[in-house]
């Protein structure tokens, strides 16, 4: 049982944890930064590409809203998706994320950022930064956060003003087009491409 | 040597010629709501053609301009790279100014007129962007911004020959845009004419050279790398034209004394 000396110091540290969460979400900037550091650390860091791409995926499942932007990727082909096929692709689209946003930041060390203007649009806010990368010009790269469940999540990328999420979607319905709306087609073609990622 | 003869005069010919032989995609029956919808947004009724000439150049790429944008890249060092990308968007800036002129865009014209200004002489010809570290940032401009700025719609995806992802706006604005550029109409003598093919095969090499690893990556982990390139070329223009409309910095330079504001 807790005695009183013990309670009142926990109850004198509730609004300070509140306070933090607050600020947290008051802060997008300060987020992209800690992701970014997260990021570039890793890139940057010892390791061999398997070791830095699981150090990745972790930073990513947990700051980037994954299941949320692998739906919209999918279109009105998610209701045509069997329960089953609907997690294969989630599982698969983790790892194309992965792929994805690893690219887009090099996966050679020497990367780094400079963070820019924030700017709210519609019910997400938008934090700019600019990616620099040896061998490869500068990118002006736009991170688009939302707050899903209570707390902050990545929800797209807008690289050079095109959007990852919405360039994915169309690489999918494009697909899908061409292989008669068949969905387990694009999980199969994932697996491939994925698997040939991996070993390229 | 006629004027007609510009090294981008023949990639222009070729395209137009290209679109009198082409195949039409077919459309979804139109119970298929969902799927009608797609098409229309996807605004490709040409993809048969398209694709081909996407797969033809493909092939072209990959044992021309991408193996002399690697060299290119091998051989001269970061700095050396972007002095020569400075040099080449100095002498596009004629061009640029013409079209922030018709856009009655005076604050960008200003920028492009002054950055010509200073590139060309204190920048050694350009190779140095010394105008951007004083105020006048580069910025884009062509004739398919313009057009579009006027209300002119992009009208249906084209993948052509050469040139690449483009659609009927923006091939009439690059054909306006050999017609502005000053050089264009220098074709008086064989040395002239050399350096403005040396000009557009660097630039292409350039601009190869600037987008190896972004293409490599499409290419290497895309399902469908044409739909990919569709969609990126369309979302990179339709934000080249929003940063135009929303450029709404003042005229007044920072460096003019600010006129006395009166306080209540």
């Amino acid at each position: 049982m807790l005695k009183r000396r013990q309670v009142f110091p926990l109850i004198g540290l509730a609004p300070a944890l509140l306070w933090r969460r607050r600020a947290q979400a008051a802060d997008p900037a300060g987020f992209v930064r800690e992701v970014g550091d997260q990021l570039v650390g890793v890139i940057n860091g010892p390791g061999s590409t398997v070791d830095k791409r699981g150090q990745i995926r972790q930073i990513i499942d947990r700051f980037v809203d994954v299941d949320g932007i692998g739906r919209f990727c999918l279109g009105r082909f998610w209701r045509l998706a069997t329960p089953p096929q609907r997690q294969d692709y989630l599982a698969l689209f983790h790892q194309v994320l992965v792929t994805s946003i690893s690219g887009h930041l090099g996966e050679y060390k020497g990367v780094r950022y400079t963070l820019g203007r924030v700017s709210p649009h519609d019910d997400t806010v938008w934090v700019g930064t600019t990616i620099f990368r040896p061998n490869n010009p500068q990118a002006d790269v736009q991170w688009v956060i939302a707050t899903v469940d209570g707390g902050q999540k990545i929800e797209d990328l807008v690289v050079e003003g095109t959007s990852l999420r919405l360039t994915q979607r169309s690489d999918y319905a494009g697909f899908l087009q061409h292989n008669g709306d068949n969905v387990q087609a694009l999980i199969d073609a994932m697996r491939r491409t994925l698997a040939q990622a991996s070993q390229g | 040597m006629s004027r007609w003869l510009s090294p981008l005069a023949l990639p222009l010919a070729i395209s137009l010629l290209a679109l009198l032989v082409t195949a039409c995609a077919p459309r979804p029956p139109a119970d298929d709501k969902e799927a009608v919808a797609d098409y229309r947004e996807t605004n490709d009724p040409l993809e048969p053609t398209n694709r081909f000439f996407y797969k033809t150049n493909d092939q072209l790429d990959a044992v021309t301009l991408k193996p002399a944008a690697e060299a290119y890249r091998y051989v001269l060092p970061d700095g050396a790279r972007e002095s020569v990308h400075n040099m080449l968007v100095n002498l596009n800036d004629p061009t640029v100014f013409f079209n922030d002129v018709v856009e009655a865009e005076p604050r960008r014209a200003g920028d492009t007129l002054m950055r010509f200004l200073i590139n060309s002489t204190l920048g050694v010809g350009g190779f140095f962007d010394v105008a951007k570290h004083w105020g006048y940032p580069n910025h884009d401009a062509d004739f398919g911004m313009t057009l579009a700025l006027y209300g002119v719609p992009p009208g249906p995806y084209l993948f052509l020959p050469i040139i690449g992802p483009s659609n009927p706006r923006d091939l009439a604005g690059f054909g306006v845009d050999i017609a502005d550029w000053p050089f264009t109409w220098m074709t008086n003598g064989t040395t002239i004419y050399a350096l403005e093919w040396a000009y557009y095969g660097l630039n292409a090499i350039d601009v190869r050279s600037r987008v190896l690893d972004s293409l490599d990556q499409v290419q290497k982990t895309a399902l469908d790398p044409y739909a990919t390139i569709r969609s990126l070329y369309r979302q990179r223009r339709e934000s080249q034209i929003e940063a135009i409309r929303n450029d709404h910095r003042a005229t007044v330079p920072a460096w003019f004394p600010a006129p006395a504001t009166q306080t209540e």
